[in-house]
């Protein structure tokens, strides 16, 4: 199926970017300019969701140069899904930063940065293209510097350079893979690749020299993105200096990119022949070690905001448990998570950055009795984090369900590890919740500095936070139509079959047959 | 040609990879930046030799056969570098900032810096 508006929703972000530029110095007009942006990018990807909700796969092939020619957007089940979730996170942050978000901060660069972190992460999951995933890559990162120095206190521009430092790294051997790929196999369009390793498995053609090299530096430079177990230090670090909304926001997308540039490439081409057997082991081993060790990270720390920062690498590795698996059902498990922990994570997120306006703090020693004077706030805090846990019906059961089933006649050790980390995600979730909201309230130290909050300028925070809890129990409570276009998206990637005929990119690789001949 | 490339990016990286293990902030961007060129270099070494195995020239698709060689790989080395470039100078400007606000380019002060500051979400153990 053929939409050439696809492009709609990377010119959108960043025409408001620009007329948001001009509008510095009337924050309401930014807001207003923001939030029609993200809504109108919400309706246009919903209506294509439900348009191929049956499996079809939407193509749009840029200025009418047909692939591997020109540059390949492409919405399938798997961009369509991640890319609503990632919208509503969008919006929901962006309400609640209007309420909570430093006027300093706000009043200039804040909202077109964001537009342009969305242009980039909308970008990467619609493209087909691997240098082109690349550029976009690029263009969230650069948003992501510019929001994460933005109000640089001490603190934040202490932690900063880390991120900067290793995403430098990590883009500079991105670019040099994808030279690599260039050179080995004469594409970069993913659907060409992917028909070059259908083909040469079929007739028996072994795959370059040197495949594999190819699939580990990639594996690193996805792994150091999407905070996977030995590439996660850099995360921890620099997720708790940022002021709150951003932090929720980035704890919601950013890590999620790099899974997803795992999810769209690897099953499809990188996972092939021999590279299989040195991938999956990788992978096992790394989802293993993210899992537990994130979570036992979680567990030894004292402020909500380090807990929950430290969470999102315990929750990457359930994504990667399902990527380690490989079977259509695992992808379709590790898929559902990722939809429904971006939801969750970024509204505990914010859950915490009220808690922090109505304590003064987040350190758990200091702050209690919430839960008498924020019944709402308390409800919901307590809504997400037992999605997170995983509580049946709630969202993260069914995330968890598939991927432990799946996991158990292949990894059986995996899906014990994974049933352990539950258990401990339960124990720092209610650490969160004892303290902060059900204890009453310590002794004076933390109730002296309490400041006084106007319960009309959280307005927005409570919206942000309400949207986002709903659309969790709708995950949780509707998880059969979600997880229906989740295993379409699944087959897809275990069978390529119609991702290439969708794109249908034309026979060129003159280099590659003569080679493969040869 | 393609052993001198190799040569030359393997000399590029080494130097970039001293320099990224020093102290300095500065002498870590250096390294970042002398990085990005042997991508570059990398990129122009693995694209390989314009001449296929067959004999024929390696041509740009679009073209048909022709006199040409594929450009592609120039195309990418440019967006690379431009992309670099855009980066270096938020790196740059960033440290500059960095180095207002906490006095020091030093990692092992700023990660005291970060770790001990009475910032307004209260200390870290």
């Amino acid at each position: 199926m053929t939409n050439d508006l696809l492009g709609l929703l990377v010119v959108i972000p960043l025409a408001s970017a620009v007329v948001s530029v001009a509008l510095i110095g009337h924050p309401t007009h930014q807001r207003v300019l923001g939030l029609a942006s993200q809504l109108t990018m919400l309706a246009l990807a919903l209506t294509w969701l439900v348009r191929i909700r049956d499996g079809e796969v939407m193509v749009s092939q840029m200025g009418s140069w047909r692939a591997p020619f020109g540059i390949t957007l492409v919405f399938d089940s798997l961009s369509g899904l991640l890319l609503c979730a990632g919208l509503i996170v969008a919006i929901s942050c962006s309400i609640h930063s209007f309420s909570l978000i430093d006027p300093q901060i706000e009043r200039r660069y804040f909202h077109p940065l964001v537009q342009l972190l969305l242009m980039g992460i909308n970008q990467s999951f619609l493209t087909g293209d691997l240098f082109n995933l690349f550029v976009a890559f690029e263009i969230m990162l650069m948003a992501s510097y510019g929001l994460l120095s933005i109000g640089h206190t001490r603190q934040q521009m202490a932690q900063a350079y880390k991120y900067l430092l290793l995403n430098l790294v990590g883009s500079t051997v991105f670019v040099i893979t994808a030279g690599l790929v260039y050179g080995m196999t004469g594409t970069l369009n993913i659907a060409d690749l992917a028909r070059m390793v259908v083909e040469r498995t079929e007739a028996g053609v072994p795959l370059p020299t040197g495949f594999t090299g190819l699939s580990v530096l990639l594996l690193i430079v996805f792994g150091l993105k999407g905070a996977f177990f030995p590439l996660w230090f850099w995360l921890p670090d620099t997720y708790h200096t940022f002021p709150i909304s951003i932090a929720a926001l980035f704890s919601g997308l950013l890590t999620k990119i790099g899974v997803y540039a795992v999810l769209r490439t690897f099953p499809l081409v990188f996972a092939a022949g021999e590279a299989r057997d040195v991938i999956l082991p990788l992978l096992a081993i790394s989802a293993g070690f993210t899992m537990f060790l994130g979570v036992l990270g979680a567990v030894s720390q004292n402020q909500v905001r380090r807990i929950l920062a430290i969470h999102v690498i315990s929750q990457v590795g359930y994504m990667v448990f399902g990527l380690s698996l490989m079977t259509a059902a695992s992808l379709a498990g590790a898929l559902y998570y990722m939809v429904q922990h971006m939801v969750v994570k970024s509204s505990l997120f914010l859950c915490c950055g009220v808690m922090e306006q109505h304590a003064g703090t987040d350190d758990l020693d200091e702050i209690g009795g919430l839960a008498r004077r924020h019944r709402w706030l308390a409800t919901a805090f307590l809504v997400a984090a037992l999605s997170l846990v995983g509580l049946p019906p709630l969202s993260g059961f069914f995330g968890k369900l598939v991927l432990i089933r799946e996991g158990w006649s292949i990894h059986w050790w995996l899906s014990t590890l994974a049933l352990a980390t539950g258990a401990l995600t339960l124990l720092s979730m209610l650490k969160i919740w004892t303290l902060s909201f059900w204890r009453t309230e310590p002794a004076p130290s933390g109730a002296d500095r309490r400041p006084t909050v106007r319960v009309e300028s959280l307005r927005g925070a409570h919206v942000g936070i309400g949207v986002l809890v709903a659309t969790a129990l709708f995950v949780g409570l509707a998880a059969e139509p979600i997880y229906d276009i989740a295993f379409h998206a699944g087959q897809q990637l275990t069978d390529p079959t119609a991702y290439i005929e969708a794109v249908d990119p034309l026979r060129i690789a003159a280099a590659v047959e003569s080679s493969a001949a040869g | 040609m393609t052993t001198v490339l190799a040569v030359c990016v393997a000399v590029l990286v080494t130097v970039s990879i001293y320099l990224m293990l020093s102290r300095e902030l500065k002498s870590v961007a250096m390294g970042v930046f002398v990085l990005g060129h042997g991508a570059n270099l990398a990129i122009i070494a693995m694209s390989g030799s314009p001449v296929l195995p067959g004999g024929g020239l390696r041509n740009p698709p679009i073209l048909g056969s022709s006199d040409l060689v594929d450009a592609l790989p120039q195309a990418l080395i440019l967006t690379a570098i431009v992309i670099n470039f855009a980066v270096m100078g938020f790196l740059l400007t960033l440290l500059i900032v960095t180095a207002r606000r906490t006095g020091t380019l030093n990692v092992d002060e700023l990660a005291t810096l970060g770790r001990s500051n009475p910032g307004p979400e209260g200390d870290d153990r």
